[in-house]
C-alpha cells in the first residue's frame, strides 16, 4: 500500500509549511530516518525523515509552496510496489490520517460561581473613571467599601431587598424617598413608604398584598390570588363566581380595617338648602362652560377646609407615632360599572382646600370618567389622607364606611332629602343630609370628631365661604 | 455523658495527631524541631517520648524537600502529617504543595492518591514581620484538589485535624500562632468535625457576619459592639474555606438581608471576594445593599504594634462595615 | 580512559564503550569513572527480550513523533530515542515491587516497567483507553499495577517524591510490619534537573535519613539547549555532588544495556541491603531534539553522528549477531512484529473514545462533594471504607 507523507507540525504553532528543498527524486530507496526534504516552517527550517521504509513514488508538493501541515507532500510505494501504481494510486485525494478529535468542552453542569456583581454604586464609580491606574483596556470591578458614586445620572437606586418588597407590598417605587446613599431606596424607605400611603387599589395591575402598617410587612409575604377566569357550576346549589383581582383585594384590606382600627361613628345632619341654592345659581352661570358642580363637589372642599382647625383628620396613626399631613388629598369613592368587575376605587383630588369649586368638580367628573373607562393611575388612586363615601345619588339616608386605612377617618354622606324640619321654632320643608363619620379612636376621640363636624357644618350650611 | 475540660488550642491539635497516630500506623509527623525540640510551638510537645523517632521526625530546613518526600510517602500509602512551622515557609515548596499534592489523583486518572496534611501557623499580629505574616488561605485556596481548613477555637481545632488526618485527600490546616494559647471546652470522647460545615455561634436579625479562623473572634467583639447600638448581628464561624459553606450564610442573609465578610487575607481574589461573590450571586434579591468586606490592609505586614494593629481585619473596622451595611453610619 | 567490558554468556566481550574525544565534549574527562566488579551473569533469554524491548520503544517513540506531527499528539512530547538502555537495562535490574518515578521523558520508562503500549498511546491522544484516563497527557505516564508512580512535568520535582517512595517503603517495611526493608525505588532525573534545589534537599533527605532510593541521572549531555557544561558546576564529575551529600555515586555507560544492567543490579542490591541511597552518573544521549519543536541547533551534525555510531540498539544487534542469537531474518521479523504491535496500539488508540464530559470533575478528590464526583481510587484505609468527612453541599437544592 502506498504511504503517504504529509507536512508535519514541526513545532505546535505551525499551521502551514514550505518544502525549501526535496533531497531525493522520484525513484529513490529511503530508509527509516532518512532525511527526505528541509522544510520551513514558522520559526525555523528544519530538516525531515521520513519514518518509513520504501521508494519514492511521486513528490507532490513542488519545492517553494506553502501548503498547510496535514497535507500530503509525497508518497512512497513500499517493498514490492510498482513506484507508478502507488504514484497513480494516490493521485486521488489521500484521506487523512484520523485527525485528532476537536477539544470542544462545554462546561458540565457544575456550580459555577458567577462574577461578582457589586453595588452599582460601584459600577457606576467604574464608568466614570476618574481614577488614573485604572487603564482603559481593564474591566477591573471594585468591591471597595469606599467607592463614590460619582455617575450623577439620574435614575432611581433601589437596593434588590427594596425592589422586592415594593414590588411584593404595591408600594410605587417612584413614590418613595430613598435615605441610602445617592438617595438608593432601601427597605426601611418602602416599609415607611407602605405605612403612609392609602390603600392604593391598582385596578388593571397583577396581584399584589396590600400594605398596611400594622400588617407584618416581612419580604417573604405573599401576593394575593390572581382572578380565574370564568364562573364554575356546581349543581343547582350554587354558582361560583370568580373573585376578581380587585374585590379580592377590596376584600382583604377592608377586613384588615376592621379588624385593627378601633372604629366608631359620629353622625350629624346638615341643612342643605343652603348649598343647593348656590348651586343651582352658579350651574346657571358656569352651564356655557360647561361645568356641573354637584353637591359631592361642595362637600369635598368643605371636609378640605374643615382640616384647617383639625388637623388630627388629616393624619395617620404610625404606631409610636401620628403623622400630621401637610397636603390635603381628598379620596372620593367612585363605584365601577358591573360589566367591568364592580367594586370601587378610590379616586384622590390632591391639594383639595387649594382647588376652587370648579376644579374640583373637573378633577372628580375626570377621575370618575377614566376610573368607568381606562383606568385609574397609581397616581391617581394614592395619596389621599380623608375620603368621602357619597351614596347620596341612591337616595340613602345614611349609612356608615369603613376607614381607607392609612386614613383615619372617613365621612358618609347620604342623599340630601326634603323633610320636615324645625327652623326657628317652625316646623317647615327644608333639605336635609346625614353624613356620618367612621373614626379612628386611636387618632380622634369623640370631641374631636364633634368639633370637625361643626366646622364642617359651618363650611356646608354657610357655603359661600367655600367660595373664598 | 464525657467530660470536658478546658484546654488549649495547641493541646487540642496535639490530642488529634496523637489519637489518630495511635489509631493508625500509617500516620507520621514530620517538621522542623518536632520531635526532639517537642515543637517550636509545643504544639507536639512529649510526642517523640510516645511515638519514637521513626513517626515523629525531625526534618532539615528544607521545605521543598520534605513535603515532596511527604507526597512521595502519601503516593505509596502512607499518611503523613507535615508541619510547616508557619504557613510562610510553605512559599519554598509551592511546587511540591500546589503542582503534585492537588494534582496526582487527577493526572494519573485516579491512580495515586495524596492524602497528605499539612499544618501550620498561618496569619498575622504577632509583630512577626512581612515575611513570616502570610495567609495562604489567599494564595492557595484557588487550586482545585486542596482542602482548606482553618479553626478559631480549640474544639474546631481537634475535630477538624483529626476529619483532615483521616480522609484521603490532601489538606492544608491553617492554625494560628496567636490562638495556640486560646483555652476552650474540648470533650474527652472522641469526636470528628466534617469539611464544608459552618457554625452559628451568634444569632442575629439584622447583619450577617461571615470569617474564619481568627478574625472569628474581631466579629465576636463587633457584634457585642453593635448590640449596644441596637444592631443585631448573626455570626458565622466558616471553618473550612474549601469547601465553603455557602448555604449556611445564604440562609443567614436571607434572613437579615445585610452581609459582611471578615476575611484576614489581602483583599484582591482572596477567599472573602469568592464568599462575597457568591452571597450576592445567591441572595441577590435578599441583599439591602452590597456585601461588604473586611480584609488586612493591602499592603505587606508591618512590624510596629500600632501599624500592625490597624492593618489587621480589627473590630473597629468590622463595626464600621455592620453600620454601613445597614444603613447605620 | 577505561573501558567497560561484561563477558557475555558465549564468552566474547563488546566494543569499549564510546569515552571518544566527541564524548569526552560533552561529558567532561572521565578520569574519575568507577570500574564495576565482574559483571553479572546474563542470559540469552534476556538479552533477546531487551533487545525486543529497546525495539519497541525505538519504534513507539518514531511513531509518536509522527503522530504528533499529525497533531494526534498535542502539548508537549518528549522522545526517548537513543536512552533505551537506561530505561530497560535499569528496570530488569531491579524488581517489580521496586517503585520507579522518573520526569517527564517517560514513555520508554512506562514500555519498560510493562505498560501496554496500546495505553501509552491512548494517553497521548488524550482518549479514555490512556493510562491516565486522558487526564495526564505524554508527561504523565503512572501505572499502578507495574509501580510506576510518574511521569512528572516540573524539572527535578520528581526527586524529593523519589526519596518519599522509597522512605515509604521502608516506613511499611520496618515501623508498621517490623521486617527489615525490602524494595528501592528507582528516580529518574535528568543532567538539568542537578541545578534544581529541590533535587538538593531530597539528596540531603536521602543521606540523612537511609533512604533506599537509587538517583539515576540519565545524563544525556544537554538540558533542552543547554550543554551541561554550560549550566552545571563539576560537569565532569558529577558524582561529586553526590559525594557532597555522602551518597555514594557511581558512573555507568548508558550506551550498552547489558552494562547496565550489570551495573544497576549490583548497585540495587547494595542499596537494598544497606537501605543507603545511590547516586547514578548515566552516560546516554538522545538522538532526537529535547522536545517535538527543537531543532538542535546546539550541537553539530558531526557529534550526532559519533553518537549514532553508539546506538545501544544497534550495540546489542550486533552483540547478538556475533553470539549467533539473532539472523536477518530473525532481526526483520522482530522488527515487524514491533511495528505491527505499534500500529495496533495506534490503531486502538485512533478508536479508543474520548474521555466523557463527566471524567472532568472526576479524580479530583477521593471523597465526592460539590461537583466533584469522587474518584475510580481503591480505598486509601486498607480496604476500610472512608469514614465520611464532608458533609454534602448540594447547593441548587440548598440555594433556590
Amino acid at each position: 500500500m502506498p504511504i503517504n507523507v504529509t507536512m508535519p507540525r514541526l513545532s505546535d504553532t505551525m499551521e502551514q509549511g514550505t518544502v525549501v528543498k526535496w533531497h531525493v527524486k522520484v525513484g529513490d530507496k529511503v530508509a527509516s530516518g532518512q532525511v527526505i526534504a528541509d522544510i520551513e516552517t514558522d520559526k525555523a527550517t528544519m530538516e525531515q525523515a521520513v519514518f518509513d521504509e520504501g521508494i519514492i513514488a511521486k513528490l507532490v508538493c513542488p519545492e517553494g509552496k506553502q501548503v498547510k501541515v496535514g497535507d500530503v507532500i509525497a508518497v512512497l510505494a513500499e517493498d514490492g510496489e510498482s513506484v507508478s501504481d502507488a504514484a497513480s494510486a494516490s493521485s486521488a485525494a489521500p484521506a487523512p490520517r484520523g485527525a485528532a478529535p476537536s477539544a470542544a468542552i462545554a462546561s458540565s453542569a457544575a456550580i459555577v460561581s458567577s462574577a461578582a456583581i457589586v453595588s452599582s454604586a460601584a459600577a457606576a464609580s467604574n464608568a466614570a473613571a476618574t481614577s488614573s491606574t485604572s487603564p482603559a483596556a481593564t474591566r477591573t470591578i471594585v468591591a471597595d467599601v469606599h467607592a463614590t458614586d460619582v455617575s450623577g445620572e439620574d435614575r432611581m437606586r433601589v437596593s434588590p431587598l427594596a425592589r422586592r418588597m415594593a414590588s411584593e407590598m404595591g408600594v410605587e417605587l417612584s413614590q418613595v424617598q430613598g435615605s441610602g446613599p445617592g438617595g438608593r431606596v432601601v427597605k426601611r424607605d418602602v416599609l415607611l413608604a407602605a405605612e403612609n400611603r392609602s390603600a392604593a387599589v391598582p385596578a388593571t395591575r397583577g396581584a399584589q398584598a396590600a400594605a398596611n402598617e400594622l400588617v407584618a410587612a416581612t419580604p417573604s409575604m405573599i401576593p394575593a390570588a390572581a382572578a380565574s377566569a370564568g364562573a364554575i357550576v356546581h349543581g343547582a346549589q350554587s354558582i361560583e363566581v370568580p373573585v376578581s383581582n380587585m374585590r379580592g383585594i377590596i376584600a382583604k384590606r377592608l377586613v384588615e380595617s376592621k379588624q385593627q382600627i378601633p372604629h366608631y361613628q359620629v353622625t350629624m345632619k346638615f341643612s342643605m338648602d343652603a348649598v343647593l341654592a348656590l348651586r343651582g345659581s352658579l350651574n346657571e352661570q358656569l352651564a356655557s362652560m360647561e361645568v356641573k358642580l354637584s353637591v359631592n363637589d361642595f362637600i369635598v372642599r368643605a371636609c378640605a377646609l374643615a382640616m384647617a382647625k383639625n388637623p388630627f383628620f388629616n393624619a395617620s396613626w404610625a404606631g409610636d407615632r401620628i403623622l400630621l399631613h401637610q397636603q390635603v388629598n381628598v379620596g372620593v369613592a367612585i363605584a365601577l360599572p358591573e360589566e367591568k368587575g364592580g367594586g370601587l376605587v378610590v379616586g384622590v383630588v390632591k391639594d383639595a382646600n387649594l382647588k376652587s369649586l370648579r376644579q374640583i368638580s373637573g378633577e372628580i367628573r375626570a377621575l370618575g370618567e377614566k376610573a368607568r373607562t381606562k383606568g385609574l393611575s397609581m397616581d391617581e388612586m394614592s395619596g389621599a389622607t380623608f375620603t368621602i363615601s357619597n351614596l347620596g345619588m341612591f337616595g340613602v339616608d345614611n349609612f356608615t364606611a369603613i376607614i381607607n386605612p392609612p386614613n383615619s377617618a372617613i365621612l358618609a354622606c347620604g342623599a340630601a332629602l326634603e323633610q320636615p324640619v324645625v327652623r326657628n321654632h317652625q316646623l317647615v320643608v327644608g333639605f336635609e343630609m346625614a353624613a356620618t363619620l367612621s373614626l379612628d379612636h386611636r387618632v380622634i376621640d369623640g370631641a374631636m370628631a364633634s368639633k370637625y363636624l361643626q366646622s364642617l357644618k359651618q363650611f356646608v350650611e354657610g357655603p359661600t365661604m367655600l367660595l373664598v | 455523658m464525657s467530660a470536658v475540660r478546658e484546654i488549649e488550642y495547641r493541646d487540642a491539635l496535639r490530642e488529634a495527631m496523637s489519637e489518630e497516630m495511635r489509631r493508625d500506623k500509617r500516620v507520621f509527623l514530620l517538621g522542623e524541631e518536632v520531635a526532639e525540640y517537642n515543637g517550636a510551638y509545643k504544639i507536639s510537645r512529649g510526642m517523640l517520648e510516645e511515638f519514637g523517632a521513626r513517626r515523629v521526625i525531625d526534618t532539615p530546613i528544607s521545605e521543598s524537600g520534605f513535603a515532596g518526600l511527604a507526597i512521595g510517602a502519601a503516593m505509596m500509602g502512607l499518611k503523613p502529617v507535615v508541619e510547616f512551622m508557619s504557613w510562610s515557609f510553605s512559599l519554598v515548596a509551592a511546587d511540591p504543595i500546589l503542582n503534585n499534592a492537588p494534582k496526582m489523583l487527577y493526572m494519573s486518572g485516579g491512580q495515586f492518591g495524596c492524602p497528605v496534611v499539612f499544618r501550620g501557623n498561618d496569619g498575622a499580629g504577632g509583630q512577626l514581620g512581612s515575611t513570616h505574616s502570610w495567609c495562604v488561605e489567599g494564595l492557595f485556596s484557588n487550586v482545585p484538589g486542596i482542602k482548606i481548613a482553618i479553626p478559631s477555637n480549640p474544639y474546631d481545632a481537634k475535630g477538624l485535624l483529626k476529619t483532615a488526618i483521616r480522609g484521603s485527600d490532601p489538606v492544608f490546616f491553617l492554625e494560628s500562632e496567636r490562638m495556640l494559647g486560646n483555652k476552650g471546652e474540648v470533650p474527652e470522647e472522641e469526636y470528628l468535625i466534617p469539611f464544608g460545615q459552618a457554625k452559628v455561634i451568634r444569632s442575629g436579625t439584622d447583619c450577617t457576619l461571615a470569617s474564619w479562623g481568627r478574625p472569628v473572634h474581631f466579629c465576636m467583639e463587633a457584634a457585642e459592639e453593635m448590640q449596644k447600638l441596637g444592631i443585631s448581628c448573626e455570626v458565622i464561624d466558616l471553618r473550612t474555606v474549601r469547601p465553603l459553606d455557602i448555604g449556611t450564610v445564604v440562609r443567614s442573609v436571607k434572613k437579615t438581608g445585610a452581609c459582611v465578610v471578615v476575611d484576614q487575607s489581602w483583599s484582591f481574589g482572596s477567599p472573602g471576594s469568592e464568599l462575597a461573590s457568591q452571597v450576592h450571586r445567591h441572595c441577590f434579591d435578599d441583599l439591602d445593599n452590597y456585601v461588604h468586606r473586611v480584609h488586612s490592609a493591602d499592603v505587606p505586614t508591618p512590624y510596629a504594634t500600632n501599624l500592625e494593629q490597624e492593618y489587621l481585619p480589627n473590630a473597629r473596622k468590622i463595626a464600621e462595615a455592620v453600620r454601613s451595611a445597614t444603613y447605620n453610619l | 580512559m577505561t573501558s567497560l567490558s561484561h563477558p557475555t554468556a558465549g564468552g566474547t566481550s563488546v566494543p569499549a564503550s564510546p569515552h571518544s574525544v566527541v564524548h569526552a565534549k560533552v561529558y567532561g574527562d572521565a578520569e574519575h569513572l568507577q570500574v564495576p566488579a565482574a559483571a553479572a551473569h546474563v542470559s540469552s533469554e534476556q538479552m533477546l527480550d531487551w533487545f525486543k524491548q529497546m525495539l519497541l520503544i525505538r519504534e513507539f517513540e518514531l511513531r509518536c513523533m509522527q503522530a504528533y506531527q499529525e497533531k494526534k499528539i498535542g502539548g508537549f512530547c518528549h522522545v526517548y530515542i537513543g536512552q533505551e538502555a537506561v530505561a530497560v537495562g535499569c528496570t530488569a535490574a531491579v524488581q517489580h515491587k521496586d517503585p520507579i518515578v522518573t520526569a517527564y521523558r517517560d514513555h520508554g520508562h512506562a514500555l519498560a516497567r510493562g505498560m501496554d503500549p496500546k495505553h501509552c498511546m491512548a494517553e497521548m491522544f488524550g482518549r479514555i483507553g490512556g493510562c491516565a484516563k486522558g487526564k495526564g497527557g505524554s508527561m504523565h505516564m503512572f501505572d499502578r499495577d507495574n509501580n510506576l508512580y510518574g511521569g512528572h512535568g516540573i524539572v527535578g520535582a520528581q526527586t524529593p517524591l523519589g526519596a518519599g517512595l522509597a522512605f515509604g517503603c521502608k516506613y511499611m517495611d520496618e515501623v508498621i510490619d517490623g521486617k527489615p526493608n525490602s524494595r528501592v525505588s528507582l528516580c529518574f532525573l535528568g543532567d538539568g534537573a542537578l541545578n534544581q534545589g529541590a533535587f538538593h534537599e531530597a539528596m540531603n533527605l536521602a543521606g540523612l535519613f537511609d533512604i533506599p532510593v537509587i538517583y539515576v541521572v540519565e545524563n544525556n549531555g544537554y538540558s533542552m539547549g543547554t550543554a551541561i557544561a554550560r549550566g552545571t558546576t563539576m560537569a565532569h564529575s558529577l558524582i561529586t555532588k553526590a559525594a557532597g551529600y555522602g551518597i555514594d555515586g557511581y558512573v555507568v555507560d548508558g550506551m550498552d544495556v547489558v552494562g547496565v544492567y550489570a551495573d544497576m543490579k549490583r548497585i540495587a542490591d547494595k542499596c537494598r541491603a544497606t537501605s543507603r541511597p545511590a547516586f547514578v552518573d548515566m552516560r546516554t544521549y538522545r538522538y532526537k531534539g529535547h522536545s517535538m519543536s527543537d531543532p538542535r541547533k546546539y550541537r553539530t551534525k558531526e557529534e550526532e553522528e559519533v553518537f549514532e555510531t553508539h546506538d545501544p540498539i544497534g550495540r546489542l544487534e550486533a552483540r547478538l549477531k556475533t553470539a549467533g542469537l539473532l539472523t536477518d531474518d530473525s532481526l526483520k521479523a522482530m522488527q515487524k512484529a514491533v511495528r505491527d504491535t505499534v500500529r495496533d496500539a495506534i490503531t486502538w488508540s485512533d478508536e479508543s473514545p474520548i474521555p466523557p464530559m463527566a471524567e472532568l470533575y472526576h479524580d479530583v478528590f477521593v471523597e465526592p462533594w460539590g461537583p466533584y464526583t469522587g474518584s475510580s481510587q481503591p480505598a486509601m484505609n486498607g480496604g476500610t471504607a472512608n469514614p465520611p468527612s464532608m458533609r454534602t453541599i448540594d447547593t441548587k437544592e440548598e440555594l433556590s
